[in-house]
């Protein structure tokens, strides 16, 4: 078995496993009949045709060339999300400032080659404008800094 | 008339000093977001959408609005000046209005490309003004098979006009709809797809969902490829106004691409996008000097630049009369519309008057302002293109992260975009295009229990789908969308389309 088309291949094992997982997940609602659908009536229609589909572009992958999966760059994937992860988790306890900080220095690493200053400058500004745009002048409910 | 009457109360509610506000606020932002190359309007509105949460729904839904036709404005000034579409539908903008700028017209052909647009603008609005009622009256008529069968139609139609392989997006599309189910079922309470938490039991958040998908997907994207520099062409004011020729083929081009867009616009899975490119075609195809285009041809700039805006308009007519969102920009503009506790739909026109007419009053109002604020002002909207992209892209993040924090202070929201990040990520690396999958989101649970409905009222027979005349039209355009993707001929023009880009 050859994978002419790896990117569809991997698109139809994605398939695949999404509508496997959601009929396996459904298989405990109840599916009842036209006349009087369950709950699982339509998710389950739903989940044999995304497993129908991928079972077809899998199958199209191994017959018709097509484009290769390009490679994973782990830097701005795993920066990004740790600085969304860091902003998530630390802003209830150190308020916004230094949350928005935190989340700009960290955005910034998912580059190479960082100006450490101007990132820094850029960041306590951003801090700045955000504290005063959303908290000042939208009203949103947002600890500005820790300990409330 | 009552249209007139009608206009009246609309711009007596979108008049308002705070109303007229935050309309200037949302087409500056919107054009703001939409010059930058790469962001189009849907990560645009995703990104904008929590700024209006707190404000009322009418100004909210104004500033919105005001977003939206400003992103897809902006989008054409980046195509002009730079050759780099910000969005799908400046694709063609990009062909003609680049090759005209580097022949030293780059001021004719964006004062051709905003007065176009304001001309659309304003026949958009006349025409929801117009239609709009008349179609609500007839969305009284429909009955849930109507609705079902609509809505087919209408993520069929963003199966054929989704960029690249027809099978993933209708895979992306029935995905959609699986998310678009997870929750409490309204019709027995039992909550499906919840994994057992309790932050999924009102369904997936629309916000998270969104923004990972496009907002932070997008970022990650152009730090993988960065986009390679492109000469930006300068333009100086008094050159701005075309000549006499350029605006005779203009005028003409205009005209048809008003007609055309407001047409396409109202068809389910119409918009901007297949406006655009439709009016192109037409242009070349009537042009007596078909040679021309790809050179800069006046009309390819007046043309579709007129034909998106207008689509743009009446793209709104589905979602107001029938609350059935005909793309992947209005579902966006749906799931704000929930978030702000109105339930689109043919009741809006009659419960909420001032809302309805205030909206179109302000589609004018704001397409007035995009004029104003973007000719004069041009400069300081090319000077934003020398903005680093290492600045820009973790603003746009902490935008996204606040935006998500202020609607709800769970943390499970950052988690929920997280993982929608990380599946738009898997998504990008698959060749699949996350669009269609917010029609199908947001469609899941009304197709679900308009179906539910039809089955119920013909005890379990599949033929009311064929019996009601409204929904057998509509099945049988659905079956010539579907014919037409698998017939060959039409399959390769679609390719070609897109090709282009």
């Amino acid at each position: 078995m050859v994978i002419k088309s790896p990117q569809d291949f991997g698109a139809g094992v994605l398939f695949i496993l999404f509508g496997a997982i959601g009929l396996w997940v459904g298989s405990d609602l109840n599916f009842g009949s036209a006349r009087n659908m369950g709950p699982g009536y339509f998710p389950m229609i739903i989940c044999g045709l995304i497993v129908l589909i991928g079972l077809i572009v899998m199958a199209k992958s191994l017959a018709l060339e097509g484009p290769p999966i390009e490679r994973i760059q782990f830097r701005p994937i795993a920066f990004i999300l740790l600085a969304i992860a860091a902003f998530g988790l630390l802003i209830a306890e150190v308020g916004a400032v230094i949350s928005s900080i935190l989340l700009i220095m960290f955005a910034a690493y998912a580059r190479r080659q960082v100006n450490l200053v101007e990132t820094l400058v850029f960041a306590v500004c951003t801090a700045a404008f955000v504290v005063i745009i959303f908290v000042y002048a939208l009203g949103q409910p947002m600890p500005v800094w820790w300990g409330r | 008339m009552e249209v007139f009457e009608h206009l009246a109360t609309g711009f007596m509610a979108a008049g308002t000093l705070e109303n007229l506000l935050f309309c200037l606020i949302g087409t500056v932002l919107g054009t703001l977001i939409g010059v930058l190359p790469g962001i189009g309007p849907i990560p645009a509105l995703a990104i904008l959408l929590p700024i209006t949460f707190g404000l009322d729904p009418l100004s909210s839904l104004i500033m919105l609005a005001g977003i939206y036709y400003g992103a897809q404005y902006g989008g054409s000034t980046t195509s002009i000046l730079v050759n780099m579409p910000g969005e799908a539908s400046s694709v063609v903008t990009c062909i003609e209005g680049h090759q005209m700028a580097r022949r030293g017209r780059a001021g004719a052909a964006l004062a051709i490309a905003a007065l176009g647009s304001f001309f659309a603008g304003c026949v958009g609005t006349v025409f929801i003004a117009a239609f709009g009622p008349p179609l609500s009256a007839i969305a009284q008529q429909f009955n849930s098979p109507d609705y079902f069968a609509l809505m087919l139609l209408g993520l069929v139609m963003a199966i054929v006009l989704a960029h690249g392989s027809v099978l993933k997006a209708v895979a992306m599309v029935l995905m959609g709809l699986l998310l678009g189910l997870v929750g409490t079922d309204i019709n027995t309470g039992l909550t499906r797809y919840t994994f057992g938490l309790s932050g999924l039991w009102e369904g997936i958040d629309f916000l998270p969902l969104v923004l990972g998908l496009f907002g932070i997907v997008e970022i990650v994207r152009n730090l993988e490829n960065p986009p390679p520099p492109r000469e930006t062409i300068s333009t100086r004011l008094r050159d701005l106004w075309p000549t006499r020729s350029e605006m005779k083929d203009a005028i003409p081009a205009a005209l048809r691409g008003t007609g055309l867009g407001s047409i396409l616009g109202i068809l389910p899975g119409g918009g901007a996008v297949l406006a655009s490119f439709a009016s192109y075609t037409l242009e070349k195809k009537i042009s007596k000097n078909p040679r021309k285009f790809g050179t800069g041809a006046v009309e390819g700039v007046a043309g579709p630049e007129s034909a998106n805006n207008a689509a743009a308009q009446t793209s709104f007519i589905p979602l107001l009369t029938l609350g059935i969102p005909s793309n992947p920009i209005m579902a966006i503009m749906m799931g704000a519309m929930i978030i702000q506790g109105i339930q689109p739909g043919a009741a809006v026109m009659t419960t909420r008057p001032d809302l309805f007419w205030g909206m179109v009053a302000s589609m004018w109002i704001g397409n007035l302002m995009l004029v104003v604020i973007n000719l004069p002002m041009i400069g300081i909207w090319v000077k934003l293109l020398s903005v680093p992209y290492r600045l820009l892209y973790p603003a746009i993040l902490l935008f996204c992260a606040i935006g998500v924090y202020s609607t709800s202070t769970e943390p499970f929201m950052m988690v929920l975009m997280i993982v929608f990040t990380v599946f738009g990520y898997v998504l990008f690396k698959l060749g699949c295009e996350p669009a269609p999958m917010v029609l199908g989101f947001i469609l899941g649970p009304l197709m679900e229990e308009n179906l539910r409905r039809s089955l119920v009222i013909s005890r379990g027979d599949p033929m009311i789908f064929i019996n009601r005349p409204i929904s057998a039209t509509l099945l049988v355009a659905t079956v010539l969308m579907l014919c037409l993707i698998i017939f060959p001929q039409f399959r390769k023009t679609r390719e070609e389309a897109f090709q282009e880009e």
